[in-house]
């Protein structure tokens, strides 16, 4: 799932600050299991802008709706009736959301009120962590179900560097050192060998690092 | 009511005591379909329990507790409350007896009496308050607690002057000066005698200053200090002169354990707790440090979280323990108290405190004696009533049943449990005569009306002049008129009274009401009442609103009434806006599977299912071993005595004979599917798992019983002069003849308990011990037995034991946890026992022939069993109930119960009445052929879910799953409705019926003028 | 401090503990301030965050839930839940630039009316002192 946050409201009460009347387009897909952007999280914003405009004033008009996905063009083509009698347009989807109207209705703004994170999961309720990088070429299989692009803070792929202690990366005691957690699970599971095997460079081209990256199937290609 | 069934036999049961015990039994049977007739010679029902502040070992709020429960028989269609009255006699014969009572006056009569307490406003004279201990005043026309039930007033004839003022205020007509007592005759199936029991009366030592000296109080009274609703609304102050307390001592035993001047050798069970609990709020409540002492003989935190609780006060509050029976106090010229008493270490101390409670034990009350008497009850030695400990809860005449402390002094659990048990035992012989005699409402079809726009109909109290005194009702009432939706308002004098409730029902049918509002006082006591009455033409209950504008508002704002008419006018426009969003909520009815799945062969599953088949329905029981009769098999004789084996065997031989109790042996639980009612269960063979079978049941008993601890301390399997408990059951029923040989034994106590890894204390061990220590003196009088002990927890009664054996010279040496008695069997198989003396302060050397390991309780291992069935266990891998006081025998899942040692070690008789108790608790779902569900629970939108899982994880009860239906289910029998994943839903796809976010925010919104919108 | 000043208070009671408690302060008599309004939920848990904000944005000068003793929920832990959604509200106002010690939990049971009536004080005073909602203030002007 792609995790996210809200952003500060100030940042999004600047968005909007010489807009009266909005929409606020939630999202049924990650960012409502991420307890960031369904019905309940558009309420709440509503409400917060509501009280910040109050506070000043002035009025402010905010309706809201939740569609299925703001990143399938279908879902989108629902408010295709109303969405040009509004000043703004809020998304509290991830990045694509916001991409994905925009390109659909080039005649209305598009704020987005969520900063999109990682992909990733619930550890446990309310907590999220990091677990892919999207880096186009997957190796978790070689480190037992760990990924040292996504979770070593300088994606190693042939053990730790000087800064790991006691089992924690340098750059915080509370981000474990991958490499720490992969060496000891090869050896609970008797397997260290495992690791003589080194690694060549990674070919970042399928990362980031190739540009903007596209995925064609051409079976299903209409 | 109509009749059936052939014989003479009666389908009503009779409860004597309307204390928690009785209350307890009342619902039971009531819920189980029977008409009980709950008889308390006060005013109210409550008993001791009302006034208490907090209950130990969870420091729960009392009245928190109990007062739902006082509600709920308050509201009983089955159960007949008498007040005020006393049992006379009673003739026949157990099935058909004839009670005559004696019905005292009330001087105002319950049925009219709305209690609005205009009376006691304006009675001139004022009484001491027994409810508050003496402590407080109050007047002669007085409730005796806010919650009680019945909800009427009364008078007390002893003061009242007859000045006839309250019969002037009443605007209800209810005072009657001239009532007079009368008598009546009822006829009953059975009787269960819960009269409870008094606490004994210290002003009986003078030693103790108590009735010279306003500081020293009783534990009652202190409790009365403590509480937020008590004389001193739970500001800790001595009586003396109001200062706050900077020292308190407790004296234990004052009345227990006790042959010099109270004539009372029991112990009373309940006092080292109460003082520990008394300690620990006395304490939290204190502004300034409290330095609070406990002077103990033997600390007695035998139960279930007890041990941990008195570690808690000594380790974490810092309450001082203190082994010494305290002679006298002595008052100092400033309300101090001086205390002289001697510690372990012997030398004399004095110290001076601010106050002395005093540990008063319980006492069987004149009353209760004579009660007994007339109605022929055997009292044992102790003027308890007489019970065997195989039959814990019959008395001396059959038919009539016992529980709570008028049995034997105990805690508010175990009375609980017993009232259970009394309950199943009272309506075993009369289950053909099972709903015979009760009653149930005629009711019409619903109404529907959700294609109509809200009709309100609104109904102000004048409340007397409760409301209408204060606030300006007409203003009120014209105002309702003019919110929207509202097609009538009028006010009443008493919107609750028999005349106003039929008013009501017309109004709405002649002007076609869709929508109820009532404003008066609380949806607390009166909400269910106006929701039978709209019920009764035909409304859903749930198209029912209340504002609450006398508890809440004229009440508070007495002196200001224009802002009381102000804010009921605020309150009513709230709740009119609600109203007009209101929903009927189906009562969602379960069909229900009557037979009950009772996992456990010993004692306790073994009874649990003989209960069950002897109520009339099937019992499936389920062991995992080849035999039936589990660790009681093992053990010879109760704590009085009794034979165990051939009980067992006799149990055995009733279960095998029975058709209706289905015996699978070497069988194991698998997979347990549904709900309340409605459980489906997969048994499997223990020797081959895929021979299984599948049973459906209704309910469920786990009795999975525990272990005798294997000592891996002294030498035990090491040299054959070391035996456990069990090992000395067994020599002895073997005619061993080593024991008799034997010049020392030894007993060594709390081997495996109380330990750093099991803080529990085995609460059998101290009583085995010593019942042992008597047989092996009976069969050799010149043994020398010595019992080694921590503290010795002969709790109720069974003190008996411990007196005897002292005076049959065996002798008790006490240690310290951290200073235990050490054998040395280096020597061959010859032993050597160290022991520091408690007295002597120093050490002695023994040799015994024998030592005897008062070994652990263990629960048996059973954590996929308790996985399949979700019920939770505790660190020390006891089941856990629902409510530690008022839920001992069910689990927070509805529809399971638990009973034996699976639920905490504890001797035979507690586990027989245990297992009655899970059977009558049982009978409240499998006696009837459906089960009412509650409405008021949380449902999900499957369109809105995005099976997110958040309700999965924050669901308190674990309801909620994500199945193969790819969306979130909760199943509405299971949902306790507290709409905590209707807070927490990120798709807003949960809804809390008739407390939607519409129907909320549509109160904020109107108290701000704000038109509803969603 | 404005004399004049009544704020608008609304509380979330629990049915079990606070609400009882409440009944509890008027049959003892005891006085809190009449523009204490409170709006009974079957336990906390149930208390939304945006049931909190709603009554900001509709002008309350103040809000509170009180619930059960923190141990005594009578549904296990709605009260905690509740506690941590209070403190949202109260940051949330805070980054609003509204005083957040206009939110606040409270916890009671069901026998303390007195601590009932004095937590009604204690909050009536507190919003007495921080005077009118901003929200009030602007639209009054």
């Amino acid at each position: 799932m792609i995790v996210a946050d809200r952003k500060p409201l100030s940042e999004i009460l600047d968005m909007i600050t010489d807009r009266d009347k909005i929409l606020i387009m939630g999202c049924k897909g990650c960012v409502t299991v991420c307890n960031v952007g369904g019905v309940k999280e558009v309420q709440i914003l509503s409400s917060s802008l509501k009280i910040a405009r109050k506070k000043e004033g002035r009025s402010l008009t905010v309706d809201q709706i939740t569609i299925e996905r703001q990143c399938d063009p279908e879902y989108i083509e629902q408010v295709k009736a109303t969405i040009n009698d509004y000043d703004a347009v809020i998304s509290m989807a991830c990045g694509v959301g916001p991409q994905f109207l925009s390109e659909a209705y080039p005649q209305q703004k598009f704020f987005p009120a969520v900063n999109t994170k990682f992909f990733g999961g619930a550890t446990s309720h309310g907590i999220w962590e990091e677990r892919c990088a999207g880096c186009g070429t997957c190796v978790i299989h070689y480190f037992d179900g760990l990924c040292p692009v996504a979770r070593c803070s300088k994606s190693l792929m042939n053990g730790p560097c000087g800064g790991s202690s006691k089992g924690y990366c340098e750059i915080s005691k509370e981000v474990p050192c991958i490499w720490d957690m992969i060496v000891k699970k090869k050896m609970e599971q008797g397997r260290l060998d495992d690791l003589l095997c080194f690694t060549p460079a990674k070919n970042w081209r399928t990362s980031r690092d190739g540009g903007p990256r596209k995925s064609v199937r051409e079976e299903l290609a209409i | 009511m109509s009749t059936k069934g052939t014989n003479n036999k009666v389908g009503s049961v009779m409860v004597v005591g309307a204390g928690v015990a009785g209350i307890q039994a009342s619902l039971d049977m009531a819920n189980a379909g029977y008409y009980v007739h709950l008889v308390d010679s006060s005013s109210s029902v409550g008993g001791l329990m009302a006034q208490l502040d907090k209950t130990f070992p969870t420091n729960d709020c009392a009245m928190c507790v109990i007062s739902p429960f006082l509600v709920e028989v308050g509201r009983h269609l089955n159960i007949n409350i008498i007040p005020n009255s006393e049992l006379e006699s009673l003739e026949g014969e157990a099935g058909a007896f004839t009670a005559k009572l004696k019905n005292n006056p009330r001087y105002i009569d319950s049925v009219k009496c709305t209690a609005c307490g205009q009376c006691r406003q304006v009675c001139p004279v004022t009484a001491v308050n027994e409810f508050d201990c003496r402590l407080d005043l109050r007047k002669a026309t007085f409730i005796k607690f806010p919650q009680a039930v019945p909800l009427s007033y009364t008078i007390d004839k002893n003061v009242c002057i007859g000045c006839g003022m309250c019969e002037k205020a009443c605007l209800a007509g209810a005072i009657s000066y001239s009532d007079q007592a009368r008598f009546s005759e009822i006829k009953v199936g059975a009787v269960v005698l819960a009269m409870g029991n008094e606490l004994f009366d210290p002003s009986l030592f003078d030693t103790y200053a108590y009735s010279r000296h306003p500081n020293v109080v009783t534990s009652l009274e202190f409790e009365r200090i403590l509480s937020a609703s008590g004389p001193y609304k739970g500001h800790l102050m001595r009586p003396y002169d109001r200062e706050v307390p900077q020292k308190i001592a407790w004296l234990q035993c004052i009345g227990s354990r006790d042959i010099n001047h109270a004539d009372h050798s029991y112990c009373s069970s309940v006092c080292c707790m109460y003082s520990i609990k008394q300690s620990m709020i006395a304490k939290e409540h204190a502004e300034t440090p409290l330095d609070a002492a406990i002077f103990y003989m033997d600390m007695r935190t035998h139960g279930k979280e007890f041990e941990r609780y008195r570690e808690r006060a000594e380790k974490g509050s810092g309450v001082r323990f203190i082994r010494s029976r305290v002679h006298t106090v002595e008052p100092l010229d400033d309300g101090g108290l001086k205390l002289k008493y001697i510690p372990e270490s012997g030398e004399v101390l004095e110290e001076v405190f601010d106050m002395v409670v005093l540990a008063a034990g319980f006492a069987t009350s004149k009353d209760t004696k004579a009660l007994a008497q007339r109605l022929g009850i055997n009292l044992n030695a102790h003027s308890y009533a007489q019970t065997s400990d195989l039959t814990p809860v019959s008395t001396s005449r059959e038919g009539v049943f016992v529980c709570g402390t008028f049995q034997s002094p105990k805690d508010i659990p175990q009375s609980v449990m017993e009232a259970s048990a009394a309950a199943a035992g009272a309506t075993q012989n009369l289950s053909e005569q099972r709903w015979s005699l009760t009653l149930t409402k005629e009711l019409p079809a619903e109404k529907n009306f959700s294609e109509e726009e809200p009709k309100i109909g609104v109904f102000v109290c004048n409340c007397g002049i409760n409301i209408g005194g204060v606030a300006d009702v007409p203003a009120v009432r014209e105002y309702a008129k003019t919110l929207p939706n509202v097609i009538h308002a009028e006010d009443n004098l008493f919107t609750c009274s028999q005349d106003t409730q039929e008013n009501i029902k017309k109004i709405i049918l002649e002007k076609g009401i869709n929508r109820v509002v009532v404003a008066s006082c609380s949806p607390r006591t009166h909400e269910p009442l106006f929701q039978e009455t709209i019920r009764e033409i035909g409304l859903n209950p749930y198209l029912f609103e209340m504002a609450n504008i006398r508890d809440q508002n004229t009440w508070v704002h007495m002196k200001t009434p224009q802002r009381a008419t102000d804010k009921a006018k605020d309150l009513v426009r709230m709740a009119v806006a609600k109203a007009a969003l209101l929903e009927s909520l189906p009562q969602v009815t379960l069909d229900v599977t009557q037979a009950v799945l009772v996992v456990g062969g010993g004692v306790a599953g073994l009874e649990a299912a003989l209960g069950v088949a002897r109520q009339g329905f099937v019992a499936f029981l389920v062991e995992r071993s080849n035999e039936l009769g589990g660790m009681a098999l093992g053990l010879n004789a109760t704590w009085q005595g009794e034979p165990v084996l051939p009980y067992v065997m006799q149990l055995i031989e009733d279960a095998k004979k029975n058709e209706r109790i289905k015996i699978f042996l070497e069988t194991e639980v698998g997979h347990v599917t549904g709900t309340i009612g409605n459980f489906t269960t997969t048994l499997k063979s223990a020797n081959n798992p895929l021979d299984t079978k599948v049973i459906n049941h209704g309910a469920a008993i786990l009795a999975t019983g525990g272990k005798e601890y294997k000592p891996h301390e002294y030498f035990y399997g090491k040299n054959p002069k070391i035996l456990t408990h069990f090992d000395l059951d067994a020599a002895v029923r073997n005619n061993d003849k080593a024991l008799k040989d034997s010049k020392i034994a030894v007993f060594i106590q709390c081997v495996g308990s109380r330990t750093e890894e099991r803080a529990y204390c085995s609460r059998v061990c101290c009583i085995h011990s010593i019942k042992s220590a008597l047989i092996l003196k009976k069969l050799n009088p010149e043994m020398q037995i010595f019992i080694i002990y921590r503290d010795i927890r002969t709790y109720g009664l069974r003190e008996d034991l411990y007196k005897e054996a002292r005076q049959q010279g065996i002798r008790f040496i006490r240690y310290n946890k951290d200073n235990p008695p050490v054998i040395d069997s280096d020597n061959g198989q010859e032993l050597k026992l160290t022991v520091k003396d408690h007295i002597l302060q120093r050490p002695i050397e023994m040799n015994p022939d024998l030592v005897v390991l008062a070994a652990a309780i263990l629960p048996n291992e059973n954590k996929t069993l308790f996985e399949h069935f979700k019920v939770p266990a505790n660190s020390d891998g006891f089941l856990v109930e629902a409510h530690a006081k008022l839920r001992p025998v069910d689990f927070a899942s509805e529809g399971l119960f638990l009973a034996g040692i699976a639920h905490y070690p504890k001797s035979i008789d507690e586990s027989i009445a245990q297992a009655k108790a899970a059977v009558s608790r049982a009978m409240r779902i499998v006696s009837k052929n459906t089960i009412a569900v509650d409405s008021v629970i949380a449902s999900v939108n499957p369109d809105r879910c995005a099976a997110c899982l958040t309700c999965v994880r924050t669901c308190p009860y674990n309801v909620p799953r994500v199945g193969e239906e790819g969306y979130a289910i909760i199943e509405p029998s299971d949902c306790h409705g507290c709409g905590c994943c209707v807070s927490e839903c990120p798709g807003k796809a949960i809804t809390l019926k008739h407390f939607t976010d519409d129907q909320i925010n549509a109160k904020t919104d109107a108290l701000f003028y704000i038109e509803a919108s969603c | 401090m404005n004399h004049d000043f009544e704020p608008q208070i609304i509380a979330f009671c629990c049915k079990y503990c606070a609400y009882a408690a409440a009944d509890l302060a008027g049959s003892m008599r005891l006085n809190y301030p009449s523009n204490i309004k409170i709006i009974q939920v079957p336990c906390t848990g149930r208390v939304d965050i945006i049931h909190l904000l709603r009554a900001i944005e509709d002008g309350a000068d103040g809000v509170y839930v009180a619930g059960c003793m923190e141990g005594d929920c009578h549904f296990v832990c709605g009260n905690i839940k509740t506690r941590k959604k209070v403190e949202y509200v109260k940051k949330t106002l805070s980054e609003l630039g509204i005083e957040p010690e206009r939110v606040e939990m409270f916890n009671l049971s069901s026998a303390m009316g007195p601590r009932f009536a004095e937590i009604a004080n204690q909050m009536g005073e507190r919003i007495r002192n921080l005077g009118p909602s901003p929200l009030n203030i602007k639209q009054a002007a």
